[in-house]
């Protein structure tokens, strides 16, 4: 779809300063083994716990209630903050503000095409961006192998696989874990690999910021995983005091890998929001920016501005754990419902970090394969852009039933269907793209048709939940989980994948087996379906959450909820298979375009080059002008033409819309 | 690399993934936590003999600094579990040997004894209904079973005891006291027990640790046809 064509606005780039990484100038190269990889980091983070550990024994092994309870929390705390400082020490995180504070310079990066190049600290974004899936996707199946552990235990009400703290321990590893996965699956992976290539930059705007945001990730990762190991923690994902101030070693791993994590999430929100502002390719007007990156704009200002909040919760809970303070200890002049409204506050923004690029995945893929523009583009972007802003306004809706002023609950009623609106109209530019549309069913299609069906289904029980009598009746039951495993499951996860098989190809350079992805699809969606209805119902009848014993005459239910649900679990392992076979075993090569697109990440070579453009592209319209007569051409290309879509009369098109280019 | 040098690298990534979660499962998550038996002790509908004991510190195990109850299998010999199978419909004569110091109740509640048979239970021999944990040693833990309201105080010895156990299992060579109650059980189930005094030391408002892990303060009467 490019015709070659001169070029009217010749913009001349300096030639990118190249990010840099690796050995000290200066100091002789060090050989490739002592090279720093994941298995440095393994080394710094094991050798980091021993130390924080000894020195937090010494200091605090003599104190009375670690004495009495057998718990430092000290030592914990200490061991998984000097591990998670030894991961980044070991991989290289450190590397450039340590050489600045000793007058030194890193040597310039190389492009590598090694794959050993994806177990170090790098600042290409595409590397870090395939990063992330690996590391997103190990966090999905952790969370899901213990979400089959909990569906394990529920086939039976009384006969017990699982003691009951152990049960409690698993799924509040399982939402904590799934959760915090959550917030990173799609702006991780998809928005670091796809924001530069979509608006025409070269990188993000501070790679090792990038990067940093990656391992600090992994890092949290395995200090929430930890907790296992510490008796785990009985809180849920929520961690609510004071059943948090009275828990034992694990809740430590909960308060600090939160709080590691957070610190990530601040860390990619923030590389890719001023990538978004400051590195778009001239042209690329706000009129113009492709959907996705609107929606991880809007996703990357509640990270950066919401997130902040739950860091300080954990570090408040961390003291009081280990310096004795009473942030939230009501007796001692703190309050529990600090940390309430500190995670919710939070918490519920947080939601739409998961919800909103999940939508954007969708809106790139709907006009692909439904060859017809976007519907209402400036709708989508004005909706997604008030979604984030009233998320910060409904956070004490979950706290209805906490014991807070009555007089509060109908205005955080009112905010909170408030924001069925925005959300209402994201809904509607998706089914207005999709009146009266030839859909071709590809795999990335179905997922993403999907989700309209389970957001349905997710957002009206969500509309229910927000009202005061529905909400008291229901609070704490399996309706709750039913609804947000509809929004975030069906929302999210349904997009993650629809979002890998249609840039897969892209990323990789692999075509995924089409026949693997429809079985995927299908035992995914129909089993999901399955095993989450019938939560609905099981919620309604009173079976409350996080409990390990039920009601004998639901039983019934719970065992179909269940065995869906194990179907639902080996639906990833056809996604696992079919990744590792097209990826790995058997690979296939995939063409530049396989989907004809008209986004910009779609025009570049595949393997995408280094600096992903030889010459920075002039964009000219918004890349949805499907099947359009006339339509406008949607980016100069430099030596490789003027992309238009198919049927339209591009040179014409270019004489008739020149732009300045952005600074 | 071939092809089968990469299945096999797959391959081998795959089974170590799958020994880290199966040793995860098996080492951290399964109950560790024996179900003592005592439904085959005795012949069929004949009263069955369950001595338990509380000890401060247990001395043993992951938590030696740990409160814990102990009970005594139908061999005679003291096992550290709370999991106890028991016949259905059937006279359980509950004796418990505490050798833990007390404390006033927070809930002057937890001082009654209810749901045993006559609503009695004797310490060291004399029959108490109620007892006033602000005077003498005080309550140190109660046996509670909340589903069949069942609830007995265990009171303490001194806290000036001169022979205290701590290292479990005690003998009766140290200071203790017997508190005896009977009940009948219901039909088949698993009914969880509980104490009720806060007694985790060292954990704010003392509910965290012992007061809420399998096999110290709480189990199960795992009540069979």
């Amino acid at each position: 779809m490019t015709v070659t064509a001169e070029r009217e606005t010749e913009v001349v780039y300096p030639d990118p300063t190249p990010p840099v990484l690796g050995g000290f100038q200066g100091l002789p190269q060090r050989p490739g083994w002592l090279s720093q990889h994941l298995g440095t980091a393994a080394i710094g983070a094991v050798l980091g716990y021993l130390l924080g550990h000894w020195l937090g024994n010494v200091v605090a092994s003599g104190y009375t209630n670690i004495a009495d309870s057998g718990v430092n929390a000290v030592a914990i705390t200490g061991g998984l903050l000097l591990g998670v400082f030894g991961w980044l020490l070991g991989i290289g995180a450190l590397n450039y503000p340590l050489a600045k504070m000793v007058g030194l310079e890193l040597r310039p990066d190389y492009e590598s095409t090694s794959w050993t190049r994806y177990l170090r600290y790098t600042v290409d974004h595409k590397v870090v961006g395939l990063q992330y899936v690996i590391g997103v996707l190990a966090f999905l199946f952790t969370g899901g192998l213990l979400a089959m552990g909990i569906r394990t235990e529920l086939l039976s009400p009384s006969s017990h696989l699982f003691g009951p703290g152990t049960y409690i321990a698993i799924v509040s590893e399982h939402g904590t874990i799934m959760m915090m996965m959550a917030t990173s699956v799609i702006v991780g992976p998809l928005g670091n690999w796809l924001v530069p290539l979509m608006i025409g930059a070269r990188r993000t705007a501070f790679p090792r910021v990038e990067a940093f945001s990656f391992w600090i990730f992994t890092a949290g990762y395995l200090v929430i995983l930890s907790a296992l190991f510490y008796g785990g923690f009985p809180t849920g994902w929520t961690g609510y005091a004071p059943l948090q101030t009275q828990a034992g070693g694990g809740m430590m791993s909960y308060l600090v890998g939160f709080a590691v994590i957070g610190l990530g999430m601040m860390a990619a929100g923030f590389n890719l929001a001023v990538t978004i502002i400051n590195y778009r390719a001239p042209g690329m007007t706000w009129s113009r920016i492709p959907i996705f990156v609107w929606s991880i704009l809007a996703t990357c200002a509640l990270l950066t501005l919401a997130t902040p909040t739950l860091v300080a919760a954990g570090f408040f809970g961390i003291l009081d754990h280990t310096a004795q303070t009473a942030f939230f200890v009501t007796e001692h002049g703190g309050s529990s419902f600090l940390w309430e409204n500190l995670f919710w506050f939070f918490g519920h923004p947080e939601v739409y970090i998961m919800a909103l690029p999940g939508f954007g995945i969708v809106f790139e893929i709907l006009p692909v394969f439904t060859r017809k523009p976007l519907f209402a583009y400036k709708v989508a972007a004005a909706g997604m852009v008030g979604v984030a802003l009233l998320s910060f306004f409904v956070w004490q809706h979950h706290l209805f039933q906490s014991g807070i002023n009555p007089d509060m609950r109908p205005l955080f009623m009112l905010t909170t269907e408030l924001i069925s609106i925005p959300t209402g109209f994201i809904y509607l530019v998706g089914l207005g793209t999709l009146y009266k549309a030839k859909i071709k069913f590809e795999v990335p299609m179905l997922f993403a048709l999907a989700l309209f069906f389970n957001f349905l289904i997710g957002g009206i029980t969500g509309v229910f939940l927000s009202d005061v009598p529905v909400n008291v009746t229901v609070h704490g039951s399996f309706f709750v989980l039913a609804h947000f495993h509809y929004t975030i499951m069906g929302g999210l996860i349904f997009a993650f994948f629809g979002g890998l098989y249609y840039w897969l190809p892209k990323m990789t350079g692999k075509t995924m087996n089409k026949k693997l992805g429809q079985i995927h699809f299908w035992i995914m969606f129909i089993f999901f379906n399955l095993t989450f209805f019938p939560m609905f119902l099981i919620g309604l009848l009173g079976q409350p959450r996080r409990v390990f014993e039920y009601a004998q005459n639901l039983q019934a239910l719970n065992d179909f909820s269940s065995v869906s649900a194990f179907i639902l679990g080996a639906s990833f392992l056809v996604f696992v298979a079919n990744f590792v076979w097209s990826i790995f075993i058997k690979p296939t090569p995939a063409p530049a375009n396989p989907w004809d697109s008209l986004g910009l990440e779609w025009q570049t070579p595949t393997p995408v080059p280094y600096y992903n453009f030889e010459r920075i592209p002039v964009v000219l319209s918004d890349p949805y002008h499907y099947s359009e007569e006339n339509a406008p051409a949607v980016a100069d290309l430099g030596e490789e033409g003027v992309l238009v879509a198919a049927g339209a009369s591009s040179p014409a098109s270019v004489a008739e819309d020149p732009r300045p280019p952005a600074q | 690399m071939s092809f089968g040098g990469r299945l096999s690298v797959v391959l081998g990534l795959f089974v170590v993934a799958a020994g880290l979660a199966v040793w995860a499962v098996v080492g951290f998550m399964l109950p560790t936590t024996p179900t003592v038996d005592f439904t085959a002790a005795q012949p069929s509908g004949a009263p069955v003999d369950l001595t338990v004991q509380t000890v401060g510190t247990i001395g043993f195990g992951a938590h030696p600094t740990w409160v814990s109850y102990l009970v005594k299998n139908p061999s005679g010999q003291w096992v550290h579990s709370t999991v106890w199978k028991v016949p259905a419909h059937t006279r359980i004569n509950l004796t418990i040997e505490q050798y833990d110091s007390g404390s006033p109740l927070r809930n002057q509640q937890w001082g009654l004894v209810a749901g045993t048979t006559g609503g009695v239970a004797t310490l060291n021999g004399k029959p108490i209904a109620l007892y006033d944990s602000n005077s003498g040693n005080g309550v140190g833990h109660t046996f509670s079973i909340p589903t069949l309201g069942i609830s007995v105080p265990l009171v303490g010895i001194a806290d000036d005891a001169k022979n205290p156990c701590s290292q479990a299992p005690c003998t009766t060579d140290f200071d203790h006291n017997v508190i005896k109650v009977s009940f009948v059980t219901p039909g088949p189930g698993e009914y969880p027990w509980q104490c009720y005094v806060p007694c985790g030391l060292g954990f704010l408002y003392g509910n965290g640790g012992p007061m809420s892990t399998l096999g110290y303060m709480g189990g199960f009467l795992d009540v069979t046809a």
